[in-house]
C-alpha cells in the first residue's frame, strides 16, 4: 500500500521526481485522485505554505515545492477531468503592464493550482484590455493581479476599471499583490483583497471561492 | 542652514556633487544599496533609524537621498525634525530629473533595465529575491544547495524576467571620471542581448535637495508630527500626521 506519507514529504522536501512517482504508484493501486489532492498534496502544500510564514521556507523551497506538487498533479489531471470534478474556481492570473517581474506571480499561480484552481496564466507585461477579454472567454471567476514596481501598480486600477466597463466588475472577484502593494492601495483601487505574499493569496482566493459558493 | 542628508550609496556620485555645491552645511549618511533589495516592509526601519539620527538642536532638516523605492519610504516619520523626500518613484526618475521624463520613458520604452555609476560599482545588480537563495545565486551556488536539478530548474526560474528584458540604458551624469562605466553597460547589453541607449542624466533634482530648493512640485516636506505615505496619484508620495491611520501597519486577515 502507498503511503500517502511519502507524496507529503516529496512536496515538502521539493522532490518532483518522488512525487510524480509516489502519484503514479497510488494510482496503481486505485487510490482515489481525490484522496491523493485532499490528503496529501492540499496539507502538504499548506504546510510549506506555513513554513514559509515563519521563515523557515523562502522563495526557493516554495518553488520546488510548488514544482513537485506539479509533478504530482500532472498525472491526475485526465482522471479529475474524466470525473468531472469542478475546480474550487477559475483564476485569471497575470503581471500588469510594464512590469515584467514574475516570480512572485508564477509562485501564486502554482500555488493556487495545487490549491484545486484552474489557473489561466496570462504572463507578464499584461494590458488591462487582454485580463478583460481572457475573463469574457472563460469562466474565470477570480483576477489576480501582480506589479512588483510603484511605477507599475497603477496599472491595476486600470484592470479593475475595464472589468467595470465590461460589465464584469461584479461576476469577478479581484485579487492584487506584488512586493510594493499595500491593503491601503487595494481598497483604494477598489479590489476585493489583497495578499501579503503567495501562501495568503491561496488562503485568500479559497475565502472568496467559498463566499462565491455561499453567496 | 544644517541638514543631514540620509542617502543610498547608489547615489552616492550624484549626491556628493550636490553637496559640494550646497550653499547649506551638510552632514551625510550613506545606507547600503541592499535596503533596496529587502523590500519596502525591511527597507523602512534602516532608514528610519538614519532620519532619528538627526539632532533637532542643529538639523534643520532631513534631506532624504531616496525615491519611494517599492514603499521603502512608505510610512516613514519625521520625529523631531523635518523630512524633504523628492517625488519620484525610483531613483532612475531622480537620475533623469524628473519623474515625468521618467514617466514618458518607462512606458514608450518596453522592457527596459537601467544603469548608472551606482549602478555598476556599488555592488551586484538587483536580482529578485536573490538574498532568499542565501548566497550570492550563481548556478554552481544554487546546485550546491538544492542539487543539481533543483538547483537547475531553481536557475531558470529566478533568472526567467530577464529573458523579458530588452534593453539596457545607462544614464550618463557627466560625474564619470571615464568611460569605463559605458563600456561595462556597453558589455552587459552585448552579453544578454539587449539593445543599448545612453542618455544624458539631470543632475537638478539632486542639487535642489541639497541647496533647499524644495518646490512643492518636486519635493515633499514633511514636518514633525507627520510621515510620508504613498500616495498612488501623480504626486507619488504625500505627508499624514503620525497616528491619525495605523494604514503602514500591514494587517492579516
Amino acid at each position: 500500500m502507498v503511503d500517502l506519507q511519502e507524496l507529503h514529504e516529496a512536496i515538502l522536501n521539493g522532490d518532483a521526481k518522488a512525487a510524480a512517482a509516489v502519484t503514479r504508484a497510488a494510482l496503481a493501486q486505485n487510490v482515489p485522485a481525490l484522496d491523493l489532492i485532499q490528503q496529501a498534496m492540499v496539507p502538504a502544500m499548506d504546510e510549506v505554505g506555513r513554513r514559509f510564514e515563519c521563515q523557515d521556507y523562502f522563495v526557493p523551497e516554495l518553488l520546488l515545492s510548488a514544482r513537485a506538487m506539479k509533478a504530482a498533479l500532472e498525472p491526475l489531471r485526465p482522471l479529475l477531468a474524466a470525473s468531472g470534478a469542478q475546480p474550487a474556481g477559475t483564476v485569471v492570473i497575470g503581471t500588469v503592464k510594464g512590469d515584467l517581474h514574475d516570480i512572485g506571480k508564477n509562485l501564486v499561480a502554482a500555488l493556487l493550482e495545487g490549491g484545486g484552481f484552474e489557473v489561466i496564466d496570462l504572463g507578464v507585461d499584461v494590458a488591462p484590455e487582454k485580463f478583460v477579454e481572457t475573463v469574457q472567454q472563460t469562466n474565470a471567476n477570480i483576477v489576480c493581479l501582480s506589479a512588483l514596481l510603484t511605477v507599475t501598480m497603477l496599472s491595476m486600477k486600470a484592470v479593475i476599471e475595464g472589468l467595470r466597463a465590461a460589465g464584469l466588475r461584479e461576476y469577478v472577484t479581484v485579487l492584487v499583490g506584488g512586493a510594493p502593494v499595500t491593503r491601503q492601495f487595494a481598497e483604494e483601487i477598489g479590489a476585493d483583497g489583497y495578499g501579503e505574499n503567495a501562501s495568503a493569496a491561496v488562503a485568500l482566493a479559497r475565502s472568496c471561492a467559498k463566499s462565491a459558493a455561499v453567496g | 542652514m544644517r541638514c543631514l542628508l540620509v542617502g543610498c550609496e547608489v547615489l552616492l556620485r550624484e549626491l556628493a556633487d550636490a553637496i559640494a555645491r550646497s550653499p547649506h552645511t551638510i552632514d551625510v549618511e550613506f545606507l547600503p544599496k541592499g535596503l533596496h533589495d529587502l523590500g519596502g516592509a525591511r527597507m523602512r526601519p534602516a532608514l528610519q533609524a538614519a532620519v532619528d539620527h538627526a539632532d533637532p538642536a542643529c538639523h534643520e532638516a532631513v534631506l532624504m537621498g531616496y525615491a519611494l523605492c517599492g514603499n521603502g519610504l512608505h510610512g516613514l516619520e519625521a520625529r523631531r525634525v523635518t523630512l524633504v523626500a523628492p517625488r519620484a518613484h525610483d531613483c532612475i526618475a531622480l537620475l533623469m530629473g524628473s519623474r515625468q521624463r521618467y514617466d514618458a520613458y518607462f512606458h514608450s520604452h518596453e522592457g527596459v533595465y537601467f544603469r548608472s555609476t551606482g549602478w555598476l560599482e556599488r555592488g551586484r545588480d538587483i536580482e529578485q529575491l536573490a538574498r532568499d537563495a542565501g548566497t550570492d545565486f550563481t548556478l554552481a551556488d544554487l546546485i550546491a544547495k538544492y542539487g543539481e536539478d533543483n538547483g537547475r530548474y531553481l536557475y531558470d526560474e529566478l533568472r526567467r524576467y530577464e529573458r523579458s528584458y530588452r534593453q539596457l540604458t545607462f544614464i550618463e551624469t557627466g560625474l564619470e571620471s571615464d568611460n569605463r562605466f559605458e563600456q561595462q553597460a556597453r558589455a552587459e547589453a552585448a552579453e544578454k542581448n539587449w539593445h543599448f541607449e545612453k542618455i544624458r542624466g539631470d543632475l537638478s533634482l539632486f542639487r535642489k535637495l541639497v541647496g533647499g530648493e524644495w518646490d512643492p512640485a518636486d519635493f515633499l516636506v514633511v514636518e514633525p508630527g507627520g510621515r510620508i505615505v504613498a500616495s498612488y496619484d501623480e504626486g507619488i508620495i504625500k505627508a499624514e500626521r503620525i497616528g491619525c491611520e495605523e494604514e503602514t501597519h500591514v494587517r492579516r486577515d
